[in-house]
């Protein structure tokens, strides 16, 4: 029998490799941070297909008045795995997987500090994955509550199908396996840095995957915990939620947003730090202010996580609270704003080279600004009470995550694509993606800020046929196909540059953090030897010996 | 009354307050190293707003009217003024201090992260439990021992973060760890006095009007006993909160603006030199 117990094949060369033939047990028992960090990539794109397909799907049935292509349950469905999938299986795993493949290089480590709990996140977040999509195949069909499957909705008497169950599962395992690769980055990052590589010296992104990571070992748990009160709610017949037995519907929402608020900013904070890499890189200059980058990183953290009830405004807490609340989020306007001005002045005079990752950077701090300042709004309690529930709602958090952490995103895997795949993505299928996608984009949401403001409401599977409505959603519509048009591009372009793209070398943009400094794709024990840390940019410091940024590390 | 009227009247003359005071200012002044600049001048106006807290129309509303009120006082004299205190004494003289003997091992004791954060922590904690409130609003004596385990517990939990001894202090990004972790405790205080049920200190429900501003109170500010408790529950989460952030932010400031240790144990030869399992150190 021990004979046919297979054997996991060592793994040589780096991958991914073509050429590479130990078969797909070599991924599944793999520890590798840099194999778990693909495998992240790989399926946070085929749910990014799905999240996408879903979101098509919604605008098709919007695009006239009245129009029955969907049924009202498959519809609430959809906009519900459209929002749960995108949340929780595309940024968020595409950021922790980027980084779980990143930290490592840019801080000279050879692994993370714990390679199995690595495996273990991944598997989690895989199989929670397959749980929810399950739904589908159900009798009852997928979950079709909404994302924050607010109570007394998501309870029995008026959901007494399983979707909210699988719901509730899915995210239960894959928030295990977040806060198991919160505690693995903030240990590996603490650790586990090359000498001179201090805690003042290192890249940005690797900063902000730390603040990152403690939120997420913050946060999740809250969730964690509220999943687990629902479940009990729904199967064993408990009321936590129910009002009529004595819970409450509104501890539902303080829970949910109480993770739901910091959840925005474990999505947008390492998309910071992905710009942060980017548009140094691009404009040829170190970062203008790293210390004002790093410690608003700080206060975004922490600000955080006291903010959750300004998504509550409607609920009727008192004006009190209200006003207390309002104050606190529009406080995070200002760490927000130090990070933009700081991008912008690391632009400003430097020999700007706008290659694809640069004008997803650039688009970036555009598009993410206009969410911004939609959030600044709406943080006041007037406003938020005129909008709140409409397309208004949907244009700011679609301006905040796909224009920002999307948009990053974008610009993180034309960036790194050659580190991971030994390739350069095509720049002429970039640019046609750039394009199609900032037109897509903006068609699809900045009109939805109108129908907001008219008064259309989200969540609904129709409407009826107010003046203009009809053709603004058929704008967004339309919109909506470019933005998958631009999809099919991106895909397109990284499935033929796996094959035919031109061979990268080490470090094709000339960049200066670790990662660049070992083969493309990454060596499979990382580095031999690790250059000298003498400062934060380390490959230029070893590029230009004569001028290092800092003035003490000249060597001699 | 009018608010003119009782903003004019309800100062009350408390000797222990000026007693304290008076003792503060006295050890200060014996301090070693002890001169009269900035620093001196952030102590006295900490020991001024201490007894300002303390005697002004503020403690009247605090222990009479407005559990908002004693809100407000309680972030002064366990965030505030503990700060105003410590920013203000010569780094010498807590120099020497932790070398004597005796008070320098009382001090490394206190000044160990984990009693001060509980001291810190705790005496929000412990002080608005709901009953233990009621008895100190009752009992002048105990209210005095409370005001003034503010002041010392908040002097107390500073010291790892702002003491004038550099050694005493936390690394940088342990002393963020610190305040992000008390800015926990106590929202999640702020947060359980904010979202609990009115009527959480019966105190304040049916306070004894005995400066006549309660209807100002209750009809022109419209100020219920919910609405004051959600005001203090507040009070403490937010702007309390923002104490601790506004103090990381310092923390951090003050960390990159000192000089890197500088490239020891890093050969100073070219070429790439370290391997690859060993670890940096900060």
């Amino acid at each position: 029998m021990s004979s046919r117990i297979p054997i996991v094949p060592e793994n040589t060369i780096p991958l991914p490799s073509l050429k590479a033939n130990n078969g797909l047990l070599s991924w599944v028992a793999s520890v590798d941070h840099k194999q778990i960090g693909i495998m992240y990539l790989i399926i946070t794109l085929v749910y990014f297909l799905l999240g996408g397909l879903e979101a098509l799907l919604i605008r098709v049935q919007l695009a006239h008045p009245g129009n029955d292509f969907l049924t009202p349950e498959t519809y609430n469905q959809l906009f519900t795995m459209h929002g749960t999938t995108m949340i929780f299986f595309v940024v968020m795993p595409f950021l922790i997987g980027v980084g779980v493949y990143l930290l490592p290089l840019m801080i000279g480590a050879r692994d993370m500090a714990f390679p199995r709990l690595n495996a273990l996140s991944f598997w989690l977040f895989f199989f929670g994955g397959i749980l929810l999509y399950y739904s589908f195949f159900t009798q009852s069909g997928a979950p079709d509550v909404g994302w924050f499957a607010y109570a007394p909705l998501s309870e029995k008497p008026f959901s007494l199908n399983k979707g909210p169950t699988y719901w509730a599962l899915g995210l239960l395992a894959s928030g295990i396996g977040s806060v198991a690769s919160g505690l693995n980055n903030v240990v590996t990052i603490l650790t586990m840095r090359t000498p001179g590589m201090t805690m003042r010296r290192i890249p940005l992104f690797v900063w902000m995957m730390l603040v990152t990571s403690l939120l997420l070992v913050f946060v999740i748990p809250i969730i964690t915990a509220a999943f687990a009160m629902m479940l009990l709610d729904s199967l064993l017949g408990a009321t936590f939620f129910t009002p009529a037995h004595g819970g409450s519907a509104i501890l539902w929402q303080h829970f949910f947003w109480g993770f739901g608020h910091p959840e925005v900013y474990i999505l947008i904070l390492p998309a910071f730090g992905i710009i942060s890499e980017v548009i140094p890189v691009f404009s040829r200059k170190p970062i203008y202010g790293y210390e004002f980058v790093a410690a608003s990183t700080v206060a975004i953290g922490l600000l955080s996580l006291g903010v959750w009830a300004h998504h509550m405004f409607a609920v009727g807490l008192g004006n009190v609270a209200n006003a207390y609340f309002s104050l606190a989020s529009m406080l995070i306007a200002i760490p927000t704003g130090i990070k933009v001005l700081n991008w912008v002045a690391t632009m400003w005079g430097g020999r700007i080279n706008f290659a694809t990752p640069m004008l997803f950077a650039t688009a970036f701090i555009i598009e993410f600004v206009i969410g911004g300042l939609t959030g600044v709004a709406i943080a006041s309690v007037p406003i938020d009470w005129v909008v709140t529930d409409s397309y208004f709602i949907v244009a700011h958090f679609h301006y905040a995550i796909f224009g920002g952490s999307v948009f990053a995103i974008f610009a993180g895997v034309y960036y790194w694509f050659p580190k991971f795949t030994g390739r350069m993505l095509s720049e002429t299928l970039g640019k046609w993606h750039f394009w199609l996608t900032v037109i897509g984009f903006n068609m699809t949401f900045f009109i939805q800020h109108f129908l907001g403001v008219m008064g259309m409401p989200r969540r609904t599977y129709t409407y009826y046929d107010m003046p203009y409505w009809g053709s603004m959603n058929l704008i967004s519509t339309i919109g909506a196909m470019i933005l998958g048009l631009s999809v099919i591009v991106f895909v397109w372009n990284i499935l033929a540059s796996l094959r035919h793209g031109k061979p990268a070398g080490d470090n094709p943009w000339n960049a200066w953090t670790l990662e660049w400094a070992t083969t493309s794709p990454a060596a499979v024990e990382n580095f031999e030897l690790v250059p000298p840390v003498r400062g934060r940019r380390p490959l230029w410091d070893l590029a230009y010996p004569d001028m290092p940024d800092e003035p003490g590390a000249k060597i001699v | 009354m009018s608010v003119l009227n009782f903003l004019g009247a309800a100062w009350s003359f408390e000797p222990w307050a000026l007693i304290f005071a008076a003792a503060l200012l006295a050890s200060y002044a014996a301090l070693p190293g002890f001169r009269l600049n900035g620093r001196s001048l952030l102590f006295s106006s900490g020991v001024l707003l201490m007894v300002l807290t303390l005697v002004s129309p503020l403690d009247h509303l605090g222990r009479n009217y407005l559990f908002s009120a004693h809100m407000i006082q309680h972030i002064l004299l366990l965030l505030v003024i503990p700060l105003m205190l410590i920013s203000g004494i010569p780094e010498s003289a807590a120099d020497k201090a932790l070398r004597l003997p005796l008070a320098g091992a009382v001090m490394r004791f206190l000044g160990n992260p984990v009693p001060a954060w509980l001291l810190g922590v705790g005496s929000m904690w412990v002080w608005h439990m709901p009953s233990l409130h009621d008895i100190v609003m009752k009992n002048e004596s105990l209210y005095i021992a409370q005001q003034i385990c503010f002041v010392l517990s908040g002097f107390i939990f500073w010291w790892p973060v702002f003491a004038p001894a550099r050694r005493a202090r936390l690394s940088p990004l342990a002393a963020t760890l610190y305040l992000a972790s008390a800015c926990l405790g106590c929202s999640i205080l702020g947060m359980l006095i904010t979202f609990a049920g009115a009527g959480l200190y019966p105190a304040y429900a049916n306070p004894t009007d005995s400066a006549g501003i309660l209807s100002y109170i209750r009809n022109d500010l419209c100020i219920t006993p919910g609405v004051d408790q959600q005001i203090g529950g507040l009070t403490m989460w937010v702007p309390g909160c923002l104490i601790y952030l506004a103090a990381s932010m310092a923390t951090l400031a003050r960390w990159y603006a000192s000089p890197e240790p500088g490239p020891a144990g890093i050969p100073a030869v070219e070429g790439p030199l370290a391997k690859a399992d060993s670890y940096a150190r900060d």
